[in-house]
């Protein structure tokens, strides 16, 4: 099967639209390839293989990935009638099941994609590793007992192995990125407001999440941000449209672009790993010799630790805010003997925080991100950094103990110095597969553009990718 | 009379532009109007007339499309650098608070050409929907110096009606530019959410109900202000896609053929609406069929509902809560009870009090139902027409009770019955002067657009102006 196992989407759609392949064939290799490989990656944790099947025989939406398998990560983009569990035991325990479908799944299947399951994520996606006591540990295709990033570990694992050529993705501070860089995949967090996040969430309350995907080429990524991009009804704020479809700037000129390179964490609490300096370093010498200028510089109004501290307590309110949710949807409260140490801690910490409280770190947040973006306005195309702080990690990295119920949260700013910026302003950014360890792990490079930019960074990754191509790469464990 | 002062500042502009008047006579002819007037008025808080005249002698006022137009500039949010701040407070005016900074958009109005010659009035923290702060006094409407020009905008209004500047910043967070418009026979547009810029103190994630604009006494001036001032800056949360041609452009194009939904009750309760506003709204419809519109008795069912201004307690009373520790800050000292008015005081204790996960779900339910209110112009219905207020302007002291804060609190929902909803959208709507009483009052008809339709709002105002004109209406009191 590796003959399809490593076509991307848009290969997959081309087969399928050429006649030379059914999307019954498309679907029926990736379920074989899941089941041989979800044993040893857990990145599978719902099947729906037998409604996959009926799906892929029946009549398909005439999309641009028409009979395409992919899987949906477990936190947003529901399913009616799945499981549905944000990496749970509280959930998994209740057997809950969706009540809707999200909008951002219907933009998936318009698009003719076949669902077939559902993919790991931490608890409430609140840890960069998808390690939940819920559902266990899932494994890096690269290295077993290593961690596939999170929260998207799941989805970028179920890629990076082989078994679907895109999985559905979110990022609310990193959660495209990471397992991207992890996997050695491309992962691109769009701007806010790019995806839907209805009917439940909205892009106010829920303003650091973007909705997409990780795949495994620049063309699928851009492809499915036009499939899935554009408003619904209600949605609060929508990003500026592009002036042209996505695809269409893969292969586009990127210009001569002036880069800024980041390779310390900004706020000066921890050092980074030199291969992932290296890995910056190594992309800034591409883009360079490809004609763009590249100098030391880099965005400000970040490089203020009072504003990680208060902007820690608006994930902790997001916490409390979806345990007293879940409570009310599950119609039982839920208590400390339901959660992970981790979840209950911030939650604890986001209960005592005051709506002006609230406000003001969101005042700070702001103020943060106009600075930053004067940097982008003064003349700057895109901010390069190292993806993350470190190579990915071994599992159990960022566990919490009793003692420090977040201590596994502290632990992982080290690892994640140079993305949570980004879910604060809204910028669209990605992450690109164009280094490996000696070992042999993949370490992401990411590149931030100006806020409704995935133009630019559409056109410069594809510039990349033509000229470091990672195709060829593939995991000790894949299908 | 004082032949300018019945001129609009494109009218003004081109006498500029033609050689045939100079700004400095412009901006005297202004301050003119401004020092007979404002005793009567009390419109403005402080005014900057010399500073002005500095200003329209200097060659570096700038060649924007409304060079050397006489503006003022509400006294909330649109800061101008040393000028007072004082959002309708006393303990900022006796501190003799001052800007450090233009806002965004004061720098967009500066651009333009505008010659700024002072700050409007506005209740505390612009919170109620008439203008009679403490601090600086009630504000008359010049259509009956007894009666409220509105507000929160109501010094703007006062002032652009009575012919002292063609037209003046005004915001709106509840309905505070409409509301103004229709007491005072105005042009009100309440742009979508995000297009004009609120920082850099602003922003729509701490604040999703607030947009800045102006009030202007003919369409036209509408369209080319916001030509002049939309359209986003750096770092600011959400933009709006921008429209694809020059708001001016389209006042000499028809709209095409509308399907327009009409209502004259009350949302949510059978109490009724004062005749004389359920008769301009049925003479508006009237108007509009015989342009050649569809116009049926039809209005979105969640409209009904409580969720419709259910946001509104605890994200105002947050707000207050906000609000008076940031003026604590600002004057470096803990404030109580006796430095704000009853009202303010009243919503902040409710606010301090009002914990972030509360406030989230607030929020959240108020999305939810907004995604109800905004599927009716998804399902094929252009715009909804209703009066801007449910009565014509009252007295000056029914809304604001100091003696009983919520009572004119309360009483303000019966007065502005409909506003509140496009805040919490984020939708445009606008309110034109196309009615008044047998006393002579002006009444306010209300139209709402789809989400980022500012366009069709003009293009139908423009419409309208041309079949129901009212330029030639004059207040009793006028320049």
């Amino acid at each position: 099967m590796t003959d399809l196992a490593f076509l991307d989407a848009t290969a997959q759609a081309e087969l399928v639209r050429t006649g030379e392949v059914s999307p019954v064939e498309l679907v029926d290799g990736a379920i074989t390839r899941i089941e041989k490989l979800n044993p040893q990656l857990n990145a599978v944790i719902h099947e729906r293989f037998e409604r996959a099947r009926s799906d892929a025989a029946g009549p398909l939406p005439d999309g641009p990935f028409r009979g395409v398998p992919i899987l949906f990560k477990d936190l947003m983009c529901q399913v009616e009638g799945d499981p549905y569990h944000e990496g749970m035991r509280f959930l998994k325990n209740a057997g809950h099941r969706a009540d809707h479908t999200d909008n951002l799944a219907q933009r998936y299947f318009d698009a003719g994609f076949v669902y077939l399951g559902r993919t790991n994520t931490p608890e409430l996606g609140l840890v960069p590793t998808a390690e939940p006591d819920a559902y266990g540990a899932t494994h890096n295709p690269w290295k077993s007992g290593i961690t596939s990033g999170g929260s998207s570990g799941g989805s970028a694992a179920a890629v990076a192995g082989g078994m679907v050529p895109v999985a559905h993705a979110n990022d609310g501070g990193g959660s495209i990125r990471i397992p991207a860089s992890c996997c050695g995949l491309v992962g691109l967090k769009p701007t806010r407001g790019r995806s839907s996040l209805g009917p439940e969430l909205n892009e106010i309350s829920s303003f650091l999440i973007a909705e997409g995907c990780v795949s495994r080429s620049v063309r699928d990524t851009a492809a499915v941000l036009d499939a899935i991009s554009g408003p619904f009804p209600g949605d609060p704020t929508q990003a500026p449209r592009p002036d042209r479809p996505y695809r269409d700037e893969v292969g586009a000129d990127p210009g001569r672009l002036r880069i800024g390179l980041l390779t310390h964490n900004p706020i000066g609490s921890s050092e980074i790993d030199p291969e992932c300096v290296t890995a910056a370093k190594s992309t800034a010498e591409l883009l360079e010799s490809l004609g763009h200028q590249v100098e030391d510089s880099y965005p400000g109004g970040f490089d203020n630790e009072d504003l990680v501290a208060e902007f820690g307590a608006v994930w902790a309110v997001e916490c409390a805010y979806a345990l007293d949710e879940w409570g009310r949807k599950v119609g039982r409260a839920v208590t400390a003997d339901d959660v992970e140490l981790l979840t209950w801690g911030l939650a604890e910490a986001g209960r005592s925080v005051t709506a002006p409280q609230l406000l003001a770190a969101l005042a700070s947040s702001q103020q943060a991100s106009r600075e930053a973006a004067r940097w982008w306005a003064d003349g700057f195309d895109l901010l390069l950094t190292p993806t993350l702080g470190e190579p990915p990690v071994e599992h159990g990295a960022f566990a919490s103990t009793p003692e420090n119920p977040i201590g596994g949260f502290i632990r992982s700013a080290a690892f994640v110095p140079f993305t949570a910026q980004f879910n604060i302003s809204g910028q669209p950014a990605i992450s690109l597969p164009l280094h490996w360890t000696p070992e042999g792990l993949p370490v992401g490079i990411q590149l931030v553009a100006g806020f409704g930019r995935e133009d630019v960074l559409i056109r410069v990754a594809a510039q990349l990718e033509t000229a470091r191509p990672w195709a060829d790469r593939i995991p000790p464990t894949h299908a | 009379m004082d032949d300018l002062a019945s001129l609009d500042a494109t009218a003004q502009a081109d006498l500029v532009r033609r050689g045939e008047a100079t700004p400095l006579e412009l901006v005297e002819a202004a301050a003119r109007r401004i020092e007979k007037l404002q005793p009567e008025l009390n419109a403005l808080t402080t005014n900057r007339i010399d500073r002005a005249l500095d200003d329209a002698r200097t060659d570096e006022l700038a060649d924007g499309p409304f060079r050397g137009v006489p503006c003022l500039i509400k006294d909330l949010a649109c800061t101008m650098a040393g000028e007072p701040a004082h959002e309708g407070t006393r303990v900022l005016k006796e501190s003799g608070n001052t800007a450090d900074v233009d806002s965004n958009l004061t720098r967009r109005f500066k651009a333009a050409g505008l010659v700024v010659l002072g700050r409007t009035n506005t209740p505390e923290f612009g919170i109620m929907p008439t203008t009679e702060p403490a601090s600086y006094g009630p504000t008359h409407n010049p259509w009956d110096l007894t009666r409220t020009p509105g507000g929160s905008s109501g010094g703007s209004g006062a002032a652009v009606a009575a012919g002292l500047v063609p037209f003046a910043h005004a915001s709106d967070g509840g309905g505070s530019i409409r509301i103004p418009a229709a007491c005072c026979g105005l042009v009100g547009l309440k742009t979508s959410r995000g297009r004009v810029s609120v920082g850099p103190a602003g922003g729509e994630l701490r604040y999703p109900l607030g947009v800045q604009f102006a009030l202007t006494r003919t369409v036209r001036d509408a369209a080319a202000l916001l030509d002049a001032v939309a359209g986003p800056e750096p770092g600011d949360p959400v933009t709006p896609a921008t429209p694809a041609r020059a708001y001016r452009e389209l006042m000499d194009v028809a709209p095409p053929p509308l399907r327009i939904g009409v209502m004259t009750t009350m949302p949510g309760t059978t109490d009724p609406i004062h005749p004389d506003c359920v008769a301009a709204t049925e003479a508006t419809a009237a108007t509009l069929e015989s342009l050649g519109h569809h116009v049926e008795v039809a209005h979105p069912a969640a409209f009904d509902e409580d969720e419709r201004i259910s946001a509104f307690i605890p994200l105002w009373s947050t707000k207050a809560a906000y609000d008076v520790r940031m003026v604590s800050d600002m004057v470096e000292r803990s404030l109580g009870a006796n430095d704000f008015e009853p009202l303010t005081w009243a919503l902040a204790v409710r606010g301090r009090d009002v914990s972030a996960v509360d406030y989230e779900l607030a929020l959240a339910a108020m999305q939810v139902w907004c995604r109800r209110f905004m599927q009716w112009w998804t399902d094929g219905w252009d715009l909804l027409l209703t009066s801007t207020l449910g009565e014509p302007p009252v007295e000056l002291g029914v809304l604001s009770t100091p003696d009983e804060p919520f009572r004119g609190f309360a009483r303000g929902g019966t007065f502005t019955p409909y506003s509140p909803a496009m805040n919490q959208t984020g939708q445009p709507a606008i309110s034109l002067p196309l009615a008044q009483n047998d006393e002579g009052l002006p009444i306010g008809v209300h139209l709402a657009a789809d989400a980022g339709r500012d366009d069709l709002l003009l293009q139908i105002a423009a419409q309208l102006e041309i079949a129901q004109p009212w330029s030639d209406r004059r207040p009793p009191v006028h320049a």
